[in-house]
C-alpha cells in the first residue's frame, strides 16, 4: 500500500520525469555561465616575478630522451632545491588537451615550467595560459642565449619563452634494412609497406611530405596541405604506413617493426647506442626545423625557482653536458667549445652544430596559413587520416 | 489523512541519498555535457546556440567508426564467451578442492595494471616476437604479415582484458547450481547433452548475460587497446572523441559523439535484453 505511490508510475511516466530532469539540469547549466571556455585576451598578461631567493620544489614538464641523467642530481646538489622533473610531454596537442581545462582555470597543475614547441606556446600565450617571463631573473641566461634564437618570430622579444632546445625533423632509418632511404618519397616506396611510420605532429610530418612533392612550406596554401594529407591519407589507408606516433617510434625502430619513420634528430643518436645502424638521415629535400621552449604557465607555484633553473641550464658548462646527451641543437652559446675540451663528439656532429650546407634545405615550422577557422580545417583533416575517417 | 501523506512520502526520501548521488554526479555533468554538444566555434570561444549540426555530423563523419567499433566489441564479447564458458565450467565442476586456486589464477594477472597489460601485448605481437614466428612457420601468416596494427591485434587485446568480467559472472552462477537437478535430467534419460542445454545452460543463462554486457559495454567504449595494438584503420570511436578533445579540441562534436555512442550502445543493450536476456534475467531464476 505504502508504496503505490512509485509502483503505479507507468513507464511512460517514468521516462517524462527522466526527460524533464535532464532538460532541468540542461537548461540550468545553460543559464549559468558554465563556459569556462570564455576568450581571454593576451594584453593581460602578467609577469612571474622573482622573489628571493629560489627554494623548495621545482616541477618540470618536458619531452622524454630530452636530459641526461646527471644534469637534474647536479643542480640540485648545487642549488638545494627539489625537482621534480616529469617527462609526459609526447605530443604538443595531447598535452595541450591534458592541461588546458586547468590553466584554463588559472591552475598550472603544480607546473613551473613547461617545454613545448614554438608554435604551441603561441598559441598557449595567446589563450592567455602563460606569464611573461622576469627579465631581470634571466638576464645571465639572455647574455648566452645564441643570436640565432634571440627574436623568432612567434615571440620576438622573448617576453614569455626560452629556447630549451632546437632540432631538425627528417628520417629517422635502419640503414641496415633500409640502405636506399633518402627521401621522404621513399616511405611511399611499397617496398617498406607496412615498415614506415610518420608523426602525429601535423607541422612535422605534413610540410616534410610537401616539400618532397616540390611545395615550399613558408607559401603553402591551404590546398597545398590538404593535397599532402590526402596522399599520407591514402597511404594510411593503403596500409603502406603503419601507424602514427610520437617520441614512442623509438620503439618501434628498436625491436624492429619499422625501418623508416619521420622522425627527430636527436632521437636517432640515442638509438644508436642500442643499434648502430639506426641512423638520422637528412631527406634530400631538406628538412624542417623546430623549437622547443621552457615557458611559465599561469598559476605556476614557484616560478623562482623556474628562473633559476633556466640560468643554470644557460650556463654553457651545464648545457654541454645536455647536449653531450641529447644531440638536438643547443641554444646556448660557448657549448661547442666546452664540448671539443671535453673532447665530445658531439662538437663534431652536425645534428648539433650544423653547417650552412647541411640544412641548406631545411624550412622553418609554421603554422598552416589562414585564420583559427582554417587551421582547425586542415588539423580536422590530419586528424581524420590519423583516425582512419 | 496525514499519515497516508507521509507514508507516501517515506520511500522518496528514503531514495534520497542515492537520488542526490545520481543527480550531483551523473545527470549534472550529463547536463553540461549535453549543453557543451550543442556549442559551436573554436576553442576559447564555444558559442551556445542549440547547433544540432554536431549530432549528424558525429553520425556522418564517424560511421566508419562506428561500424567497426560494434564489430570489435561484439567479436570480442563472443571470443570471451567462447573461452569463458567451457572455462568457467570446468572449475566450477571439475576444480574440486583447486577451485580457489584456479579462480585466484584467473584473477591474479588483472592485478597488473590495464596499460602495462596492453603494452605487453606489443612485445608479444610484435613483428619479431615468437607468435609471427610461429604463425609464419605454420603458413597461417604470410611472409611479409604482421598482427601488430591489424583488427587481430585489437580484437585479441579487447578480448584478453575483459575477459575476468566474462568469467566471473559465468563462474558464480554455474557454481550455484544444483547438482541434483542434472542428475534429475538424466534419471528421466535425458542425455548429457540434453541436460546441459535443458538444465545447465538455462540456468546459468543470468551468468552469461551480465558477463556479455559486463564485456561489450567497456570494449566498445575502449581506446587504449586500439590506441597501442591497431592503427588508423583500426581506431575506433573511443580513439575518435580522444582526438577530437586532445588533438582537434573540437569539444561540442566530442561530446555530441560520446552522447551519440551512449545512445548506440544503449539501444544495443536493450535490443539484447530484450530479445535474449529477459527472460534468462527475470523468469528463471526465481522458480529456483
Amino acid at each position: 500500500m505504502t508504496h503505490q505511490g512509485i509502483e503505479t508510475a507507468r513507464p511512460l511516466t517514468r521516462l517524462a520525469l527522466a526527460a524533464l530532469g535532464l532538460a532541468a539540469s540542461l537548461v540550468l547549466v545553460a543559464c549559468g555561465d558554465s563556459g569556462g571556455l570564455s576568450e581571454s585576451g593576451s594584453d593581460d598578461v602578467s609577469t612571474a616575478e622573482a622573489e628571493g631567493e629560489a627554494s623548495g620544489t621545482l616541477t618540470i614538464s618536458n619531452w622524454p630522451f630530452y636530459i641526461d641523467k646527471q644534469t637534474v642530481p647536479d643542480f640540485e646538489e648545487e642549488t638545494g632545491l627539489t625537482v621534480d622533473y616529469t617527462e609526459d610531454v609526447n605530443d604538443n596537442n595531447e598535452f595541450f588537451g591534458k592541461v588546458q581545462p586547468q590553466l584554463e582555470n588559472g591552475e598550472a597543475g603544480g607546473r613551473d615550467i613547461m617545454v613545448v614547441t614554438d608554435w604551441m606556446a603561441k598559441k598557449m600565450y595567446d589563450l592567455g595560459y602563460l606569464q611573461n617571463l622576469d627579465q631581470d631573473a634571466i638576464e645571465p641566461a639572455k647574455e648566452n642565449l645564441v643570436g640565432s634564437l634571440e627574436s623568432p618570430q612567434f615571440d620576438p622579444e622573448r617576453e614569455f619563452s626560452m629556447p630549451w632546445q632546437a632540432g631538425m625533423t627528417g628520417l629517422v632509418v635502419n640503414t641496415a634494412e633500409a640502405p636506399d632511404v633518402t627521401s621522404i618519397n621513399d616511405l611511399f616506396d611499397p617496398q617498406y609497406k607496412g615498415k614506415v611510420e610518420m608523426l602525429t605532429e601535423m607541422r612535422d610530418t605534413v610540410p616534410l611530405v610537401m616539400k618532397a612533392d616540390g611545395v615550399d612550406p613558408a607559401d603553402a596554401s591551404t590546398e597545398d596541405w590538404m593535397a599532402a594529407i590526402d596522399k599520407i591519407g591514402e597511404a594510411a589507408e593503403s596500409g603502406q604506413i603503419r601507424k602514427f606516433t610520437g617520441n614512442d617510434y623509438t620503439r618501434d625502430l628498436a625491436n624492429g617493426d619499422v625501418v623508416a619513420v619521420i622522425g627527430w634528430s636527436g632521437d636517432a643518436v640515442q638509438l644508436q647506442a642500442d643499434n648502430p645502424d639506426i641512423q638520422f638521415v637528412m631527406p634530400d629535400e631538406g628538412c624542417m626545423i623546430w623549437g622547443d621552449n621552457m615557458v611559465i604557465p599561469v598559476g605556476a607555484p614557484n616560478p623562482t625557482a623556474a628562473y633559476e633553473w633556466m640560468n643554470y641550464v644557460y650556463d654553457p658548462e651545464n648545457q654541454a653536458q645536455i647536449a653531450d646527451y641529447n644531440y638536438y641543437l643547443t641554444p646556448v652559446a660557448g657549448t661547442q667549445e666546452i664540448l671539443e675540451e671535453q673532447g665530445s663528439d658531439a662538437a663534431e656532429s652536425d645534428l648539433v652544430f650544423p653547417d650552412e650546407e647541411f640544412t641548406a634545405d631545411c624550412s622553418t615550422q609554421t603554422d598552416p596559413p589562414g585564420d583559427e577557422e582554417d587551421i582547425q580545417e586542415v588539423e580536422q583533416a590530419f586528424q581524420d587520416v590519423l583516425t582512419g575517417a | 489523512m496525514r499519515d497516508t501523506v507521509r507514508n507516501r512520502l517515506v520511500p522518496y526520501f528514503l531514495m534520497g541519498p542515492g537520488l542526490i548521488w545520481l543527480i550531483l554526479f551523473f545527470v549534472i555533468p550529463l547536463g553540461y555535457m549535453g549543453e557543451l554538444s550543442l556549442r559551436s566555434g573554436t576553442l576559447g570561444n564555444f558559442v551556445f546556440d542549440w547547433n544540432f549540426g554536431n549530432y549528424t555530423d558525429s553520425l556522418s563523419r564517424f560511421d566508419s567508426q562506428f561500424l567497426r567499433t560494434f564489430i570489435y566489441a561484439g567479436t570480442a564479447t563472443l571470443l570471451a564467451l567462447l573461452i569463458s564458458y567451457p572455462l568457467a565450467y570446468a572449475i566450477a565442476f571439475r576444480g574440486g578442492r583447486w577451485k580457489n586456486a584456479l579462480l585466484l589464477a584467473v584473477v591474479v594477472p588483472f592485478f597488473t595494471t590495464y596499460l602495462i597489460r596492453t603494452i605487453a601485448w606489443q612485445t608479444i605481437l610484435g613483428d619479431s616476437g615468437f607468435v609471427v614466428d610461429t604463425l609464419k612457420t605454420l603458413s597461417l601468416l604470410g611472409d611479409d604479415g604482421r598482427l601488430l596494427a591489424t583488427p587481430t591485434a585489437v580484437i585479441a587485446g579487447l578480448t584478453y582484458n575483459f575477459l575476468p568480467f566474462m568469467i566471473l559472472p559465468i563462474y558464480a552462477s554455474l557454481e550455484r547450481i544444483d547438482v541434483r537437478l542434472i542428475e534429475a535430467a538424466k534419471d528421466l534419460y535425458s542425455s548429457s547433452r540434453q541436460a546441459f542445454w535443458r538444465v545447465t545452460f538455462p540456468i546459468s543463462a543470468p551468468g552469461v548475460v551480465a558477463g556479455t554486457l559486463l564485456t561489450f559495454i567497456p570494449a566498445a567504449g575502449d581506446y587504449v587497446n586500439a590506441f597501442y595494438l591497431g592503427s588508423t584503420n583500426q581506431a575506433m570511436i573511443g580513439n575518435r572523441i580522444q582526438a577530437l578533445y586532445l588533438s582537434e579540441r573540437d569539444y561540442p562534436t566530442a561530446a555530441a559523439l560520446s552522447f551519440t555512442m551512449m545512445v548506440a550502445i544503449l539501444i544495443a543493450v536493450f535490443i539484447y535484453i530484450r530479445f535474449a536476456g529477459s527472460e534468462a534475467l527475470m523468469g528463471e531464476e526465481d522458480e529456483r
